[in-house]
């Protein structure tokens, strides 16, 4: 018996892996021939699905009826087909609309505009099929079930199990035996050079983003039968997405496949593992599906840092592009960052608690930023997961009134001890990549902490979260609270600017702009990396901790993807490379999505939309613009 | 000029950030002709090279190539007006075969211009015939040399510039290089190169400019550059 339903899993996994591997190799394709991670790859997924459901459904079944026995066929994958084309022009039209205008800046600013087309795709999917779970029609003639070794397996599944290779060898065709293709490949190693023998790379680009998206679509369309539709879909199968596409090797479509079958293998595996417990928790196999496949993805890449078949990625700095060095406040702006401080001690004097309540978020979120920020400006190091350390302290608190019943300040200090030994696990990794690589293995450790606290209930309550996670009696008034917060958090902007200025800050800097000359002088690179992740995690936690109490609870949101997008986009929006630009960042994003989600339902499309437009309008950041305009204004700086 | 130049280049100004690398560079390149452009290292031959293609933004200046001014074209549409770019550093696409890297090369036949195929660039390039399915990245430097000027014929330019050919070959190559310079030129192919190395240079030019700091110090014919020891001393000796 168990060989047999040993069987069953492993034909599941083919299954799955086929749809995983049609999306990631449209992201694959797409990113080594534009060099964009495309965040909306997900988004694609999800838009196929929908489309198709609608398809299916307003194709008139006697319109097909002249075809006679074939009619509900074609009918059934004419509507799948349709589906991945009309996907397959909105990602043309996102190309020509915003990627586009893009192309030319730095690659975080082009994810965060791709997470910027994430938003709008959820609202506009919201809007137009609503926030119900759709269930859409099985595929004509493949409703039954086949029986394999005396066990049921859904014929539809057979077929997808046979789509995956399928596409695989026309995607091979595709790029081996047509001119487009040997175009596409040769772009992928060297675009520019592609450009001077007289190829349009304006067209490629198109054709490439045309052809991810369909496959993406194609992905989504086919899961039809398989599984109720959801708003939840574009991000549940992103972050497995990136996983395969970074064990597979960004570009390297046969990696892609090998990496979809070893990912969706060793998830229907996990779902035979008997549950086992530790420290009287029972920890159920079953449910933690997403960390083997990012325990595989972080071996991967330590031994073969560029994943299975890929390979190392051509210098993305282009010479000449130095970061601008960091310089300490001129006497008149300190003048004005006192003032600035002064004015805030007043604000519960002035307005009621709901200001007071966003004050304090705001306070917690410049630290949040500032922590991210440390790491990524000076570190060089984009973070894609911060939300994980910043969860990480939040759960701390939360975990300390649960089962200690602690006061606050047991679980405010307990906040940093755990974030920081996160940042010390998983910057142990994260700090021998770089680049993308380095980002998708942040995402994935920050996927790994939600999967635990979203899947092990008896834990950490799971989706249902934690409650009641109230500060002590003498900080309970909000006014109070909020001057707890503001200084916690202002001490620890402040310390962390120390830190940037102090030795070792010149070190983690050096260490950013030429590895190999810092190493020379006898700068231990990595290291250096490493306690600065670390310490980036703590100051992260503290921020959690004090938004687990001012909130009254936890929740796993703390820990998603979305959360540690916004951490990033308050970064960029500040500007990466200025010491006060997160400050700047966290208080106009936080206080512009307050508004935002007061103002209108659809609070996310519009945040997408101005993130694009920031993006588009200020690739150095709010606060790396002014920092220009100051210094003209000044008289050309220097 | 007694004649309309196919590549006219006027006043030339190029930056790398704040560095300013070309200064006033001025070039006539008229039909038929294998001109040289020498210079010492960093003296801004493949800066000009660059710029004239495209691939880097003068800042100022006006570029003209057939009667067309191509000042700040994109390289796309400047290697469709017939202007062929061979870089120093080869770019070989390193997964793609022979016949691949000759296919993302190729372009429609264009009037007043050598045609070429494979099978007609394998007759110069004789090396390359017998490895056609090779990957570029197995290749020595010398077969690399040989397929990136291949693979830049097979768009079928009027007028090709060669960024330093002979760089870092054996003898022997640099021999078969300068024979089929003489026979793109015996085709009707205009050549701009950019040389260091003088005894190669004067095999196969006609004309020469010498390049020192991005502004145009000499120009005159290969021969009267041979006779002018005190010129070759100032600008190219190491």
């Amino acid at each position: 018996m168990v060989v047999n339903s040993l069987v069953i899993q492993l034909l599941n996994g083919l299954a799955s892996a086929s749809a995983l591997f049609l999306v990631a190799s449209g992201l694959s394709i797409i990113f080594g021939v534009t060099r964009i991670v495309n965040f909306a790859h997900g988004s694609f997924y999800m838009l196929g699905a929908y489309v198709a459901f609608s398809i299916t459904r307003a194709l008139p079944v006697e319109a097909f009826d002249v075809l006679g026995e074939l009619g509900p066929h074609v009918r059934f994958w004419g509507g799948i087909a349709t589906a991945a084309l009309v996907v397959g022009l909105v990602g043309i039209a996102i190309e020509i609309a915003v990627l586009r205008r893009i192309y030319h800046a730095p690659e975080l600013f082009q994810l965060l505009a791709t997470f910027g087309i994430v938003l709008i795709v959820q609202d506009a999917t919201l809007a137009i099929w609503g926030p119900e779970n759709l269930v859409g029609p099985r595929a004509p003639g493949l409703r039954g079930a086949v029986y394999i070794l005396d066990q049921r397996f859904p014929q539809y599944e057979l077929l997808l199990i046979a789509i995956g290779p399928a596409m695989l060898g026309l995607l091979w065709l595709l790029f081996h035996r047509t001119r487009w293709g040997t175009l596409v490949r040769a772009a992928t190693l060297d675009r520019e050079m592609v450009a001077a023998l007289g190829v349009d790379q304006r067209k490629l680009f198109t054709g490439v983003f045309l052809l991810g998206a369909a496959l993406a679509g194609l992905g989504g369309a086919l899961q039809l039968p398989r599984e109720t539709l959801n708003l939840q879909m574009d991000l549940s199968i992103i972050a497995d997405v990136f996983v395969v596409t970074v064990v597979g090797g960004m570009g390297s479509v046969v990696g892609a496949y090998l990496a979809a079958l070893l990912i969706a293998e060793l998830q229907a595996l996990m779902l035979l593992a008997p549950p086992f417990t530790i420290a009287g928790i029972e920890i159920a196999f079953a449910k933690l599906t997403l960390i083997p496949s990012f325990l595989v993805m972080a071996a991967v890449l330590i031994v073969r840092p560029y994943g299975l078949l890929g390979r190392p990625q051509a210098a993305a700095r282009v010479a000449g592009a130095a970061e601008p060095v960091l310089r300490l406040a001129t006497p008149e702006l300190t003048r004005i960052g006192l003032a600035a401080l002064a004015a805030l001690a007043l604000l519960p004097l002035a307005f009621g608690d709901y200001t007071v309540a966003v004050a304090t978020e705001i306070a917690i979120f410049v630290l949040f930023t500032a922590s991210l920020h440390f790491i990524m400006g000076p570190g060089g190091m984009a973070s894609f997961g911060h939300a994980a350390y910043f969860g990480l302290g939040a759960y701390a608190c939360g975990l300390a009134v649960k089962y200690w019943a602690a006061p606050m300040g047991v679980g405010l200090a307990f906040a940093p001890v755990l974030a920081g030994l996160g940042g010390l696990l998983f910057g142990w990794f994260t700090v021998r990549l770089s680049g993308v690589y380095l980002a998708m293995l942040t995402l994935a450790f920050a996927q790994i902490v939600w999967s635990i606290v979203f899947q092990s209930d008896a834990l950490t309550g799971g989706d249902n979260g934690i409650r009641g996670v109230w500060p002590d009696e003498w900080a309970r008034d909000k006014a109070v609270y909020y001057a707890l917060a503001v200084a916690l958090c202002i001490a620890g902007t402040l310390l962390l600017r120390r830190i940037i200025y102090a030795p070792f800050g010149y070190a983690l800097r050096a260490g950013r702009d030429s590895p190999l000359r810092a190493e020379a002088i006898g700068i231990d690179v990595r290291r250096v990396q490493w306690i600065a992740f670390a310490v980036s995690a703590l100051f992260a936690g503290i921020a959690g901790g004090l938004f687990a109490y001012l909130k009254g609870s936890v929740f796993p949101t703390y820990v998603s993807i979305p959360k540690s997008v916004d951490a990033l986009v308050r970064v960029l929006l500040g500007g990466v490379q200025t010491v006060s630009g997160p400050i700047v960042g966290a208080i106009v994003f936080t206080g512009l999505e307050e508004q935002l989600a007061r103002a209108t339902e659809y609070w996310r499309a519009v945040l997408g939309v101005v993130i694009i437009l920031l993006v588009l309008a200020f690739p150095e950041g709010l606060a790396g613009f002014a920092q220009r305009r100051w210094e003209r204004w000044r008289g050309g700086g220097e | 000029m007694d004649e309309a130049a196919l590549l006219d280049v006027a006043g030339l100004d190029t930056y790398y950030g704040r560095a300013h690398i070309l200064a006033g560079v001025e070039l006539a390149i008229r039909r038929g002709e294998v001109v040289v452009l020498l210079g010492r290292n960093g003296a801004g031959k493949s800066t000009t090279m660059k710029s004239v293609m495209g691939l880097v933004r003068p800042a100022a200046g006006r570029i003209e190539f057939d009667g067309a001014d191509i000042t700040g074209a994109p390289p796309h549409q400047v290697a469709r007006r017939g202007l062929g770019y061979v870089p120093e550093d080869r770019r070989i696409f390193s997964d793609l075969s022979v016949m691949e890297n000759l296919e993302v090369g190729r372009q429609r036949p264009r009037e007043g211009a050598p045609s070429w195929s494979p099978e007609k660039l394998f007759e110069i390039f004789p090396n390359l015939a017998a490895m056609r399915a090779r990957p570029g990245g197995r290749m020595s430097g010398g077969e690399q040399q040989m397929l990136t000027i291949a693979r830049t014929l097979m768009g079928n330019p009027r007028l090709i510039l060669l960024d330093e050919p002979s760089e870092g070959l054996a003898p022997v190559i640099v021999e078969q290089m300068a024979k089929a310079i003489i026979r793109l030129k015996s085709e009707g192919l205009t050549v701009l190169l950019s040389e260091q190395n003088l005894h190669f240079a004067r095999l196969v030019s006609d004309r020469a400019y010498i390049i020192e700091k991005g502004r145009i110090r000499y120009q005159g014919t290969i021969a009267a550059l041979m006779a002018d020891e005190a010129v070759r001393a100032q600008y190219l000796s190491v």
